[in-house]
């Protein structure tokens, strides 16, 4: 394979993979990610927020994973319907967007990591010097700092679902982009919210 | 010396204007036939669009089937389709 091919599936793999197995690879890879963040206490608390939280429950983890998952595509599957000239497949855009979501476990694996742990002690009680004065803070900023290409990873798979799944180009494209995933940041953490 | 396979001319390359036809010849006797014709509507296409049709009929229209021989995804097939049809649209189907 040329090496401008690898990185045209590493920026759009949808272009080759959707549908049904998009939806198994994607399924698989948060039952990983659930199974991880349960180990490491790595919540979601949105498309584009995560942390520590006060529910340790195993099927909170998996229902952070499922809104994260679902509050998007339900906004992108409307969102398609409007501004998309084209007829478009429900299981592609699904599977597509279950997919776009396995980046994401580069970050738990990051949370994984022992230094990590510290970012489980703060709570939003605390004051900023208490935070400040947690030992080996500066490790763990710098670390998750590691995790972000993975978060911004996931969010480019996501542009690349809608684009794919729908067929939309330029204006339409990206107004249905936004809103998916910044208005489905505040409507999951909206959601979320009832479970701490 | 090996032949070169020359492609159809769709649009003026001084002006970009789509080409019509304007002379046909026969090999055979060499009969000239002039006139102002319109291209056919599939002629209009490029090669890349042509050879997709041409898969889309030889797969019975089967998208499925050709996003396999294609080694794409079946939106990406879908798409490419869609788009063809907008453009038919667009120049006058």
């Amino acid at each position: 394979m040329k090496e401008k091919e690898i990185v045209a599936r590493c920026v759009n793999p949808f272009v080759w993979i959707a549908g049904v197995r998009a939806l198994l690879y994607g399924g698989t890879g948060l039952l990983v990610s659930v199974v991880l963040s349960w180990f490491t206490g790595f919540h979601y608390h949105g498309i584009l927020h995560f942390g520590s939280a006060p529910n340790s429950a195993w099927w909170c983890y998996l229902a952070e994973h499922l809104i994260v998952w679902l509050v998007p595509t339900v906004l992108f599957y409307g969102g398609g319907l409007v501004a998309s000239h084209s007829r478009f497949r429900a299981v592609d855009l699904f599977g597509t967007m279950l997919f776009a979501q396995i980046p994401l476990i580069g970050m738990n694996l990051i949370y994984a990591l022992p230094p990590m742990k510290v970012l489980s002690c703060i709570n939003p009680a605390m004051s900023p010097q208490e935070i400040l004065n947690q030992p080996g803070l500066g490790l763990a900023v710098v670390l998750s700092l590691f995790g972000l290409p993975f978060l911004m990873a996931a969010v480019v798979w996501m542009f690349n679902a809608l684009k794919v799944s729908c067929n939309l180009k330029g204006g339409r494209l990206w107004t249905v982009a936004l809103i998916g995933i910044i208005g489905g940041d505040v409507v999951c953490r909206m959601f979320i919210r009832f479970f701490y | 010396m090996c032949e070169v396979k020359k492609r159809l001319p769709l649009h003026c390359p001084a002006c970009e204007a789509p080409l019509k036809v304007g002379r046909l010849f026969c090999e055979q006797c060499d009969t000239e036939v002039c006139g102002d014709f319109e291209l056919p509507l599939l002629a209009r296409l490029s090669e890349k669009e042509q050879r997709f049709i041409l898969d889309f009929v030889k797969s019975s229209g089967s998208l499925k089937d050709m996003a396999k021989n294609m080694g794409v995804s079946y939106p990406t097939v879908r798409n490419i389709l869609d788009d063809l049809i907008e453009k038919l649209i667009q120049i006058g189907l």
